[in-house]
């Protein structure tokens, strides 16, 4: 099944093949990506401020003394 | 559900430690960097000691900076951040441990075996067998664990960082399973089961999605998780993000073959290695964009925030990374890239700058909050990100200078192309001499602003009084009910059927013969008519899919291992099964006699192809400098394959009677008594060591499993047939004036390196039937 492989110069083939590939999944997922709903959109994107996190300040404090 | 209110605590124990192990390691990793740069610099560094020679020290110096830095980092963050996106405590305490613990264990069984010269010989997979084991089974921990939280959590929707780190455990199980298959001689030493071509294929799969999903997919998910966290805002695009994750995971994959361009791979693999990475600047440049503009508002934080400063360098070092990346995939370009330091300087762009900056500010990050202290000194951090990055500058300019110049020269031809213009290769070593020194200071620079992170760490920490995360929930609070996916729902699919369909036909239109070809072809465009029109008529039902997929957290898995596998797959098996040692035309490896696998596997003991590579590429100044171009079968039933993919030295793949056995003794006695000016270390050791020809019959008889075509030899014919040979070389060794026995390991390396390039030459009617 293979043995075109060895005998044949497909590299336009697999040019192209490579770029059709790579070009429906970018066409797709944007298009799935560009129709989520803005609020599915700001729920997902808030998820890593739904647990608080303690304050570190490093801009506001001087530097510490031990 | 009850107003009663409970507390959970995080498991952040677990964090601490994987934070602490990380920058300690990558201390450790680090400082072999610099050490091995220097050797490169003064040959005198490496002590004539087996231990501390190059070839044993630079696996330690890849293996710690991968393995121990960023894996550690990785943890820590994967783990501190998991907990708090699905509201649950990890899910086992012991697992957890089991985990670090055992992460630990197994860089320090590194640390030991790759100084003593136990080895795979295979870039980033070097670790022998018994500890690739030990990955496995904790990498399934690791998986078990995070996996058992997820079907814990409280919150049903799974974040774009979860999504990355869930690539990451299925891709690199998958990647270091296959790249890791042996067959054991002994209780240290195995064969790969892949050899020659097969084996380079599965190897830089391995090699380069190891970059993709171990040094770049958590750290993006961390990314994600902890810049917008640092910056108090969202991440700039969550529907950016999206794309960013499915083309990562899609295409990623494919681009391994971009590591073997202009070599003896089909060339249908070259082409779809450099298609598929050219590819990948789009979704990279959209990851780095969204990251850099999530700072927007808060860019003047950065004055002030080392926090900030660490992570935008990080995301713009990304960036540079990943433009660079395809660049070097592109077949010219990689003509003159290849094999020189061009390629160091790239790979340190993205561990220095990308993995080393996001680890640090991560760490700066997590420190106070996990300890409940101020950071002991902000200004050390930004001392530490100031000279971090002047390192990182010097380092990387002067590997791109060091890595053109060997290009040109090496490259360089005269009188119309027909003569080298530099024939020596030590040529090129003596010009690139100052930026091999500018290496070592920028890495030096690089080295002390992480101690200085280190000290500044043990400042805020001791004494102080770690604490962990909470949150409150309620005493009864059960996951909101989310649309169940199964998984026979999430298979019997139109998108996954469609998609299968199509992969299968376009696959029997490549590969397949005459009728199959067209049935494939035309099987592919009703594939495509046909998912078009159902999704005109049903658009509402592919939408439902996609949506329940992203709160189902198993089928996401399994479709996103599916969406790996495929690429590897349609690379993999066609070159297992079409190039075979029956299949191969033109030449054809001569199996090692049992003196010269011996001397091989003292030459993949002392990690000689970390400097040399085996393959002369298709290029003019490579035929002119080292002879014929290399066949595929040439190296069929090499195991591990030595192709390589650096020149510090020039290529040996047609050493062998180049010169006479003396000229190999002095050489490997003393390079610079032959090479003048070569920074080759001294192998004293192979003169004095006696070989150990006892596991020979165990190595023959894994090599005839393997394929490779030896007689069932006796122990006792073996010990004669390499008793025969050494005695020819010692001889001959003796006639020149180097008094040695016959049983030292230099005969055996030096019978190897005699060998090479030697083949069965099928003649030119078979390969006249193309």
């Amino acid at each position: 099944m293979f043995q075109r492989l060895i005998y044949e110069d497909s590299a336009a083939l697999f040019t192209v093949a490579a770029f059709v590939t790579a070009a429906s999944i970018y066409t797709t997922i944007g298009w799935r990506a560009l129709r989520m709903k803005r609020p599915q959109v700001e729920r997902f994107a808030d998820l890593p401020f739904v647990t608080s996190t303690p304050p570190a300040r490093h801009d506001t404090d001087s530097d510490h003394a031990a | 559900m009850s107003d009663q209110k409970i507390t959970i605590e995080f498991n952040d124990r677990v964090v601490r430690q994987f934070l602490l192990a990380s920058v300690i390691w990558g201390a450790v990793g680090m400082l072999v960097g610099v050490l091995v740069a220097a050797q490169l610099n003064f040959w005198q560094l490496n002590f004539s000691t087996p231990w501390l020679t190059w070839g044993r020290l630079r696996p330690l110096h890849t293996n710690a900076v991968i393995f121990a830095l960023v894996g550690n980092m990785m943890f820590a963050g994967v783990y501190y951040s998991t907990q708090r996106l699905v509201r649950a405590r990890l899910a086992s305490d012991f697992l957890s441990a089991l985990h670090f613990w055992g992460w630990q264990l197994i860089i320090v069984a590194a640390a030991i075996t790759l100084p003593l010269g136990l080895t795979r010989g295979k870039e980033y997979a070097e670790l022998i067998w018994p500890i690739n084991i030990a990955v496995t089974l904790i990498w399934v921990v690791f998986a078990v664990n995070f996996f058992w939280t997820l079907a814990r959590r409280r919150e049903p929707s799974l974040y774009v960082a979860i999504w990355f780190y869930i690539a990451t455990i299925v891709t690199v199980a998958m990647l270091y399973i296959v790249n890791h298959l042996s067959i054991p001689t002994s209780l240290t030493h195995s064969y790969p089961v892949f050899g020659g071509v097969q084996d380079a294929l599965v190897q830089w799969w391995y090699g380069h999605n190891a970059v993709a999903f171990f040094l770049t997919t958590p750290i993006l998910g961390i990314m994600y998780y902890f810049l917008p966290k640092a910056a108090e805002r969202p991440v700039y695009s969550y529907r950016l993000s999206v794309i960013h994750f499915w083309s990562l995971v899609f295409v990623y994959i494919w681009a391994g073959p971009h590591h073997l361009l202009n070599t003896a791979l089909p060339g249908w693999l070259q082409t779809l290695g450099m298609t598929f990475s050219l590819m990948l600047w789009a979704p990279s440049w959209g990851g780095m964009l969204n990251g850099l503009l999530t700072l927007r508002g808060a860019w003047d934080r950065m004055r002030s925030d080392p926090v900030l400063k660490f992570f935008a360098a990080a995301v713009t070092f990304y960036g540079m990374a990943t433009f660079e990346g395809p660049l070097l995939s592109i077949k010219s370009v990689s003509a003159l890239a290849h094999y020189t330091d061009w390629i160091i300087g790239h790979v340190h762009v993205g561990t220095l700058g990308w993995n080393g900056f996001m680890a640090a500010g991560m760490t700066y990050w997590l420190v106070p909050r996990l300890w409940n202290r101020p950071l002991h000194s902000t200004s050390l951090a930004n001392l530490h990100f100031w000279i971090g990055i002047v390192g990182i500058l010097l380092y990387v300019a002067a590997m791109w200078t060091s890595g053109i110049t060997q290009g040109v020269m090496l490259n360089a031809t005269v009188e119309h192309g027909t003569v080298l213009a530099y024939p020596n290769f030590l040529d090129t070593l003596n010009t690139i001499r100052p930026m091999m020194l500018m290496r070592v200071i920028g890495g030096g620079l690089y080295l002390a602003g992480w101690f200085l992170m280190g000290y500044n760490l043990w400042r805020t920490i001791r004494g102080a009084q770690p604490v962990n995360g909470t949150i409150e929930v309620f005493a009864d609070e059960a996951p909101p009910p989310v649309e169940k996916l199964t998984l026979v729902g999430a298979f019997f699919s139109p998108p996954v059927i469609y998609s299968i369909l199509g992969v299968g036909c376009a696959s029997a239109w490549m590969f397949g013969g005459d009728l199959l070809s067209i049935a494939g072809m035309f099987g592919l465009m009703c594939c495509v008519v046909l998912a078009y029109v159902h999704f005109e008529a049903r658009s509402g039902k592919w939408a439902d899919w996609y949506d329940r997929l992203l709160v189902n957290s198993m089928p996401f898995t399994i479709l996103t291992f599916l969406a790996v596998a495929a690429g590897g797959l349609i690379q993999i098996i066609p070159t297992v099964v079409a190039h075979q040692a029956a299949n191969v035309e033109d030449r054809r490896q001569v199996p090692y006699t049992p003196l010269e696998l011996a001397g091989r596997d003292l030459y993949v003991r002392e990690g000689c192809y970390l400097c040399h590579s085996q393959m002369i590429r298709t290029l003019v100044p490579d035929v002119l400098r080292y002879g014929d171009y290399s066949r595929l079968g040439e190296s069929i039933y090499d195991h591990p394959f030595q192709w390589g993919s650096k020149r510090n030295g020039p290529d040996l793949a047609r050493v062998g009677g180049k010169y006479p056995n003396i000229w190999h003794f002095r050489h490997m006695e003393d390079p610079r008594s032959i090479s003048v000016g070569s920074n080759m270390p001294n192998y004293p050791w192979l003169l004095a060591n006696a070989l150990d020809t006892g596991t020979l019959p165990a190595k023959l008889a894994v090599q005839r499993t393997l394929g490779v075509p030896y007689p069932n030899w006796t122990p006792e014919q073996i010990t004669a047939r390499v008793d025969a040979q050494a005695g020819e070389i010692a001889q001959d060794l003796r006639t020149a004036g180097a008094s040695v026995a016959p049983d030292r390991e230099i005969v055996a390396l030096i019978a190897y390196l005699q060998t090479l390039g030697h083949s069965e030459n099928l003649g030119p009617v078979k390969a006249a039937a193309r």
